[in-house]
């Protein structure tokens, strides 16, 4: 098809030419094209076919306001084509076919429309029960649109922003930036954001005169260059608007042009004050088949033309009812298109101009005409009719421009809970009630002169400046007289339709629903708008109420004798433009952090995985059961990059208050120098973290958490004491300071080597507590654990040495060949030693009490003062409780899995931990179980995943299972 | 998210920087040997009336501070500035 070269108000490049597939053949179309104008520009008349009765759809409209023009791109299902800018290499499909969109296998179902009256599905496949499951499946396959392998990945870059604006204007058209000028020339921060990949709105494409010898596309012109000019105004173009939410939180969603790091992002907006100027759309018009490929809006033809330099069809009949209608006719004439005839659903009120210029160019003007049906697979020809004589007349075309009349774009305004009225001279719904610090203004409003909407605009862009607190009274007071004296909205179309049954009238386009099904539904007694949208499905497709929506109200009335029946158009939800979840989830930001020894543990050999917030060692071979790694910290010396444990500092008049509060235990009476293990329960007296506290001065305290309960635990200090008012300060040292567990039986002999101290067994005990210096020069505070049952020392430095003292140990370590051990080793090791993970060893329910810790708890301590010490006391003796014990396996070869299920004729608890202890040779672990298991020498019978039935048994023991004595560790 | 909090230290904020730390409920209980049934009431019960209510919010991804703040729970608005905690 060729172009029409040269009109200025073309969008498209046609000297660069783009290549795409549709249906597995090549076509070409240019810079500048959607998919929807490329395929109709290629030739392609029928792009679809509908949902229910597999009809024959194209192109109807150019925003996206029905599924005619869905179609699968690059396997993606459900892409709007006419919302899609084409991009080179596109694989662009046909979808909801069975063969081809010429040829549809499943057609004949347009006959059986008898057989399928509203509310079809809900009324036939429910009785007998069993049938809708098969029937669901059939249905499935015939209707719905699109398809989506169980494989299918994802693909393009997504990203999100949250920009805040002073106004935020939805609406780059006339009106939209009229008003982000008003609000911007006083230094307001203003955001437009704009459906269409340019500005302009309904001026961009129209050549008639805004004022003499200025037409309106380049009036357009100047006021997007205005905008784009303004420091103070940032635009977002290929932008839809999908959600308003409470205190002006607007959500939208923009596709990414060539050149942008995105294809598509999430965009939310705050913003003091917004605008909405999202104009209008057109009103279908209805007739039998007035949905047929060659039946068209008025705009889409005249924007074919203008916007993308193609005309339409060869012949055409109009069947209008705006003076737009009349304008696209008189337009698309001068650019060559035959136009029979010009009906006008208007007997008079037209534009006299108008009407003249039809006449100089010899074009029939048929007013008080409307088309009443249209016949072949793609128009062939059009029946018009004479509403009072209901003489016809039938016109040979391929092109059957059809519209009834405009209806507002209330879309944006409805989700920001704008209350809607009826308003009888327009025959529009138009905001009867804005929420406060949203205005509307523009043909959103019902006007219809170009001077009118962008006077509304500044009046629109200064009311929101005032909401800013930005004082423009006076500019105000201005722009509302001038909009008084300019002309208001212009006298709408009522809706008139040719005495048709239709049968095959559609109402909703989305739905396959008939104006035929909405009698049907409106005689089964369904009265309410809502109700009859939910019944006969129209409204409830992809694009909402877009075609249906104001159509269908003003039927109902008609129905009911009676506009007062028109109160609310249907209700919209967000998202109001079909949004990839892709987009609403944005970017993939896998953030984790990382200790400063991770480098030197990965030069090491170190196996990285990501665990809660970072990146840790788990393994330092291939061998996933640590045996070497295990048995170098039992016999030698090894180190673990403990870094990741939460470290605080508290201190304070009141900080001993604070840490009773929290603590279980007795925390008022901790020496200097030795370390005082405890743990946290919430006030249920579960068990939440566990951890040691040293004092390093009066009223001064270091202490570690779990690495799960870093982030979390200052806001538990303060949630408890926050009516206590008490005088304390603390700090999360968790990344300021690195941790290095040196444990071994040799861990002595290489600490030795690097410092000066006394830290012999005498000096520096187990359970002390010490600070020195390394080679000098590092501040260590050292401490005496045995989380692994050895022997060992946890360095805590700052960050910044963490990586000196990891070579340091290396060193000194080489003589003993040290070796770093990982996580899962050390999760053996700790096992052995009967030693707990909070979150691995408990759950949600687990007590202090049901992990044998209830030594921690001091009963002599305020139970009311203490967060949990309550609930310990009543839960203490309750029966029925789930208990950590140990266990040994009755076959020592192989360990269930984690998590595996305790049974007898009930579960009776899980496996928290099982492995092949290679240090004692046999399978042990720890489990939670109901506590008539919970006695030494039970029997506990394990249920693993795809066991078959075959039980695993274990028996309760005593723990530790490692060095009963403790000797190990205090050496 | 809709909802903004005015944090004492920082002021309006987005309400994703926030955690809900429940409805006002005054400090807690001081008696020694609460039945167990005063205790859950205490610790786990809310009014949960639509309407106005007093709730203890925490600046998590901010200063990190405590506060009580009025909001409408059915609208989820902010009511008036928070009082100073300290
Ligand atoms: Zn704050």
């Amino acid at each position: 098809m060729n172009r029409l070269d040269g009109l200025p108000t073309c969008r498209i490049d046609s000297s660069r030419k783009i290549e795409f597939s549709w249906q597995n053949r090549r076509f070409t179309g240019v810079a500048g094209d959607t998919v929807a104008t490329a395929l109709y520009a290629g030739g392609v008349r029928i792009f679809s076919r509908s949902l229910k009765y597999h009809r024959p759809r194209g192109l109807y409209s150019l925003d996206g306001e029905s599924s005619n023009t869905c179609v699968g791109i690059d396997g993606i299902p459900n892409v709007s084509a006419e919302n899609t800018v084409l991009k080179e290499g596109m694989q662009v499909r046909a979808q909801n076919v069975m063969g081809t969109p010429r040829l549809d296998l499943m057609g004949f179902l347009d006959k059986l429309d008898w057989a399928m009256p509203a509310g079809f599905y809900y009324r036939t496949m429910h009785r007998p029960a069993a049938v809708w499951p098969i029937a669901l499946k059939q249905v499935r396959k015939m209707a719905g649109l699109g398809k989506i392998s169980p494989d299918f990945q994802m693909p393009g870059r997504f990203d999100e922003i949250y920009p805040t604006a002073d106004v935020c204007v939805i609406g780059g058209g006339p009106a939209g930036l009229s008003a982000a000028l008003a609000a911007a020339g006083t230094g307001l921060r203003v955001i437009v954001m704009e459906s269409r990949p340019w500005l302009g709105g309904f001026f961009d494409f129209r050549v008639c005169e805004y004022r003499p010898g200025l037409p309106l596309y380049e009036r357009a012109a100047e006021l997007a260059a205005q905008v784009e000019k303004a420091a103070n105004i940032q635009v977002f173009k290929n932008t839809a608007m999908v959600g308003a939410y409470s205190n002006n939180l607007i959500t939208a969603f923009q596709k990414g042009e060539a050149d942008d790091p995105f294809d598509e992002r999430y965009i939310e907006v705050r913003a003091k004050s917004v605008v909405v100027a999202t104009g209008c759309m057109e009103r279908p018009l209805l007739f039998e088949n007035n949905e047929r490929p060659g039946v068209m809006q008025a705009a889409c033809a005249h924007r074919l033309a203008h916007t993308y330099g193609l005309v339409a069809g060869q012949k055409a009949v109009f069947s209008i009812g705006h003076d737009l209608g009349i304008e696209a006719a008189i337009d698309l004439f001068d650019l060559g298109l035959e136009v029979s005839c010009v009906a006008d659903i208007r007997k008079e009120g037209q534009d006299r101009e108008l009407v003249e210029k039809l006449a100089e160019r010899g074009i029939d003007f048929l007013p008080g005409w409307t088309a009443v049906d249209c016949s072949g697979k793609t128009v062939k020809s059009a029946r018009l009719c004479n509403l009072d004589t209901y003489v016809q007349e039938q016109f040979e075309c391929d092109l059957l421009v059809a519209s009834a009349g405009m209806t507002p774009v209330t879309g944006p305004l409805c989700l920001a809970q704008a209350k809607m009225a009826y308003d009888a001279h327009t025959g529009y719904f138009l905001p009867r009630q804005l929420p406060a610090r949203v205005h509307a203004c523009g043909r959103l409003l019902g006007l219809n002169d170009a001077a009118a909407i962008e006077v509304s605009g500044q009046v629109a862009g200064y009311s929101a400046t005032l909401d800013c607190g930005v004082s423009v009274e006076e500019g105000l007071r201005q722009a509302r007289e001038k909009l008084d004296s300019l002309a208001g909205p212009a006298k709408g179309c009522d809706l008139v339709m040719a005495p048709v049954k239709g049968r095959k009238a559609f109402i909703c386009f989305d739905e396959d629903t008939t104006v035929k099904n909405i009698k049907q539904t409106l005689a089964m007694g369904f009265d309410a708008t809502e109700l009859i949208k939910r019944f006969s499905a129209a409204g409830t497709g992809p694009a909402q109420g877009a075609i249906p929506g104001h159509n269908l109200a003003l039927f109902v009335a008609r129905y009911h004798g009676r506009s007062s029946a028109i109160t609310q158009p249907t209700t919209v939800r967000d998202p109001l433009v079909p949004v990839h979840i892709a987009t609403y989830a944005g970017a993939y930001h896998d953030m984790c952090k990382r200790t400063p020894m991770h480098d030197a543990q990965k030069t090491a050999g170190g196996i990285m995985q990501r665990i809660g917030v970072w990146k840790r060692a788990r393994y330092f071979s291939s061998d996933t059961a640590c045996t070497a790694e295990i048995e170098n910290v039992r016999n030698n010396v090894g180190m673990l990059d403990a870094t990741t444990l939460g470290k605080f500092r508290i201190w304070g008049p009141d900080a001993v208050k604070a840490l009773q509060r929290v603590y279980i235990s007795d925390m008022s009476k901790i020496r200097e120098g030795r370390i005082k293990y405890s743990a946290m329960c919430n006030e249920d007296g579960c068990i939440i973290d566990d951890g040691v506290v040293v004092k390093r001065g009066e009223n001064d305290y270091y202490f570690t958490t779990s690495t799960a309960r870093a982030g979390q635990t200052v806001e538990w200090f303060r949630y408890h004491s926050r009516y206590d008012n008490w005088d304390f300060n603390m700090v999360n040292l968790t990344d300021a300071y690195g941790v290095i567990n040196l444990a071994g039986p040799n861990a002595r002999k290489v600490l030795e080597k690097l410092t000066e101290a006394d830290i012999t067994n005498s000096a520096f005990a187990y359970g002390g507590f010490c600070e020195f210096k390394i080679k000098n020069t590092i501040p260590v505070r050292a401490m005496r654990l045995g989380f692994v049952g050895e022997l060992s020392f946890e360095l805590h430095v700052p960050s910044s040495y963490m990586q000196s003292l990891w070579a340091m140990l290396e060193e000194a370590g080489r003589p003993f060949n040290i070796q770093p051990f990982g996580l899962e080793a050390q999760n053996v090791l700790r096992m052995e030693k009967g030693h707990l993970i909070i979150g691995s060893e408990s759950e949600q329910r687990t007590t202090l009490n049901d992990v044998g810790l209830s030594f921690l708890w001091d009963r002599s301590k305020s139970k009311a003062g203490t967060v949990g010490a309550v609930a310990l006391m009543h839960t203490e003796k309750q029966e029925g409780r789930l208990k950590l014990v140990g266990f040994k396996m009755d076959n020592a070869q192989r360990a269930p899995r984690d998590g595996s299920i305790v049974v007898d004729q009930n579960v009776c608890g899980h496996v928290c931990i099982a492995r092949y202890s290679t240090t004692l040779k046999e399978v042990i672990g720890m489990a939670l179980v109901k506590d008539h298991l919970a006695g030494e020498g039970a029997q506990l019978d394990i249920y693993e995943d795809e066991c078959n039935g075959q039980l695993m048994h274990a028996h309760v023991v005593k723990m530790p299972f490692y060095d009963v004595k403790g000797e190990r560790l205090s050496m | 998210m809709a909802l903004t909090l005015t944090c004492p230290i920082c002021g309006e904020r987005n309400g994703y920087e926030f955690r809900y730390g429940g409805e006002d409920k005054g400090p807690r209980p001081r008696a020694e040997d609460p039945a167990p049934g005063h205790w859950c009431e205490y610790v786990h019960m809310s009014p949960c009336v639509a309407g106005i209510r007093k709730e203890w919010w925490y600046h998590k991804d901010g200063c990190g501070v405590w506060f009580t703040t009025e909001r409408d729970t059915t609208t989820s608005l902010e009511v008036k500035q928070p009082e100073k905690t300290r």
